[in-house]
């Protein structure tokens, strides 16, 4: 069998790679992202206090501590049987809020939006951030760097610390806001409506206005029909923060709806032998190998999946937006992966129309952010929508809260199926007979990964971290024929 | 001038900590002009966070396997990346030191004693013996860089 790997990242020796493998005619036959992964990180946790998780977690990933963080505590509130008082309630959701817009800003602008806003064509050179602010005006990057800034002050004023906050408590937060710091939120907040509205119109005319790259969305090479994953609140609506489990089908119809604390019943993870990765699916439609549709029980979990999963958006303006978006792209549900990106502007309206109503709440800046947890702690699992894909933490500890066993499904994780399935699909977009690869390629790989925005155990940022690329096409003997690099040294 | 000694890395993931070590060992022995801090950021965050001094100092570990483990080298930007390499959600440092010049931010002159990481993978809250034993090194080359800031090249052993 021929094969090609794409060795994304090199600082990971070993660990990080695609896959790309030939049949004897020269054909795709699979492709398989195996990724980087930090190791024993439930171990490490076993024999410690439980209540110290939020702060040990929220160091697993330097890209949504937030989202850890918030989920372990909510792990928290369940194991001491502690429900959080009403004002801890919104001030969480709020700072999460904040967290979320902040993020997706990022995740638009620096890192998938180059391959719109500069364009998938473009040279790989310039479709970074530095493109993208050559494209669409040097004022925009000042407003991206305003609203991360502003984000990260929030978050900081609010959990306590500027990266890692050390705040949530089972039954609460440490410490609640005063009405002049609710009142800087407040006007923050609207400052961030006007930006995310900004963005979907620059996303409007840049990539919508572009017949090219709404066929490029709706092409077949980056379609796949999985089931659609997200946290829907009581009225079936996107929630972030707290809500319980929905999955449709392919044609948007319920096939499930929990509470997070019942995730065991309903998903199950296979073990592959060629990766030490999991892929988890629908137990209930059950494992068919890495393919899409109706038999098959991959599912995706990801901001298009959200919309797909709810019944629409809490907030007006991101209501309308969700319209649109699925008025556009032919109806509900939409499959088109590269679709993701403007269902994460969708998101970003909602996050920041959400910012604006909680710390428009007086209630947010209530003092009473605690209650005292008096039973003895047992089991408990905590779940947030993280940006890319929803985070579930499970701790199991003894009467005195010692942690006995514990239990992570990253929001990531739950999109590895689909993330091999697109990378399958966009090389047999490009590989024919064993033909040479090119560089459009790596292009059309990166594009595929990139919208589901993934996060690989990247709490270590150790030296040097770039992200190359390495393309060793092999032949059935293991010979190697070609190889194609791109940012290696 | 406006100094600062930023230490990175993640303190539960093995030799990651040796920036943040070093940092520790730091305390006290600084000018006092001289802040001192440590975070978890690469990218543009990190360029955020460089923002309004002069000069820094940034302690990380670096995986190269070209080097022995508690390696340490002094290395200017441009000499190596950094970023969160296990996730596409960041831009190097290279990348965000850019768009800093394009947007005409102020950027300190920037220096990186790095030392070479053996064990970045698993969690673990103790540094390998080689990295370890690196720390006391790496710290004097902060102290020399401080002292005397416009000399940064080579490595200690």
């Amino acid at each position: 069998m021929n094969r090609i790997t794409i060795d994304p990242v090199t600082r990971l020796e070993g660990h990080g790679k695609i896959e790309i493998l030939l049949d004897p005619e020269g054909e795709v036959q699979n492709a398989y992202f195996q990724i980087p992964e930090l190791r024993g990180f439930e171990r490490f946790c076993v024999g410690r206090l439980a209540e110290d998780m939020p702060n040990l977690t929220d160091r697993i990933c330097g890209v949504c501590p937030e989202a850890h963080h918030l989920a372990a505590t909510k792990a928290l509130d369940e194991l001491f049987h502690a429900e959080p008082t009403p004002a801890a309630k919104k001030l969480r959701e709020l700072f999460y809020s904040i967290f979320f817009a902040t993020d997706h800003t990022t995740h638009f602008y620096a890192l998938g939006g180059p391959d719109f806003i500069v364009g998938p064509d473009a040279p790989k050179a310039e479709r970074n951030i530095l493109g993208v602010i050559k494209k669409v005006g040097m004022d925009v990057a000042g407003k991206v760097l305003k609203m991360r800034r502003d984000g990260h002050d929030l978050i900081a004023k609010i959990g306590g610390r500027r990266v890692q906050p050390n705040w949530g408590l089972p039954g609460g937060v440490s410490r609640g806001i005063t009405d002049e710091l609710r009142q800087e939120i407040l006007a923050r907040g609207r400052e961030a409506v006007e930006f995310a509205r900004f963005s979907l119109k620059a996303f409007d005319d840049i990539v919508l206005g572009n017949p090219g790259y709404v066929e490029l969305i709706k092409s077949e090479g980056f379609t796949h029909r999985c089931y659609s994953m997200g946290t829907v609140d009581e009225k079936g609506r996107v929630n972030f923060y707290d809500g319980l489990i929905r999955v449709v089908d392919q044609d948007g119809q319920e096939v499930l709806k929990y509470h997070p604390r019942e995730y065991l019943s309903h998903i199950a993870e296979r073990v592959e032998p060629w990766t030490y990765l999991k892929f988890p699916y629908l137990k209930k439609v059950g494992w068919k190998g890495l393919v899409d549709g109706k038999d098959s029980g991959v599912y995706r979990a990801t901001p298009l999946s959200r919309l797909n999963a709810a019944s629409g958006m809490a907030t007006p303006l991101a209501q309308e937006e969700y319209e649109r978006l699925y008025a556009t792209l032919g109806g509900k549900p939409v499959h088109h992966t590269l679709a993701t990106h403007w269902a994460r502007l969708v998101e970003l309206l909602y996050a920041t129309e959400r910012w604006v109503e909680l710390a428009s709440d007086p209630e947010v800046a209530h003092p009473n952010v605690r209650q005292v947890p008096t039973a003895t702690p047992t089991e408990g699992v905590g779940c947030v929508e993280a940006p890319r894909g929803t985070l579930t933490h499970h701790y199991w500890t003894d009467e005195r809260g010692v942690l006995t066993k514990v239990n992570l499904v990253v929001g990531t994780t739950n999109n590895y199926a689909p993330i091999a399935l697109s990378v399958k699909k966009a090389a047999q977009a490009l590989i024919h007979k064993g033909t040479v690869v090119t560089d459009g390629l790596l292009d059309r790989v990166e594009m595929a990964f990139r919208a589901y925005d993934p996060c690989f155990g990247c709490a270590t940022h150790a030296l040097p971290g770039q992200m190359p690329l390495e393309v060793t096409v092999r032949a059935a003997d293991g010979v190697v024929v070609e190889r194609l690099a791109r940012g290696l040294r | 001038m406006k100094t600062l000694v930023l230490g990175l890395g993640n303190p539960l993931l093995g030799d990651d900590a040796v920036g943040l070590r070093v940092a520790a060992s730091l305390r006290g022995r600084l000018p006092p002009d001289v802040e001192l801090d440590e975070d978890y950021c690469g990218g543009l965050r990190l360029m955020e966070r460089l923002a309004g001094y002069e000069h820094v100092v940034i302690v990380d570990a670096l995986v190269t396997g070209a080097h022995p483990p508690g390696l340490v080298l002094c290395l200017r930007p441009g000499e190596v990346e950094t970023q969160h390499s296990g996730s596409t959600h960041d831009v190097s440092l290279s990348d965000a030191l850019r768009l800093a010049a394009a947007l005409g931010l102020p950027m300190p002159r920037l220096d990186l004693v790095v030392i070479e990481a053996g064990q970045v993978l698993e969690f673990d809250e103790h540094l390998t013996p080689a990295v370890e034993a690196a720390v006391p090194r790496a710290a004097r080359m902060v102290l020399e860089l401080v002292a005397a800031p416009p000399k940064c090249a080579g490595a200690a052993a």
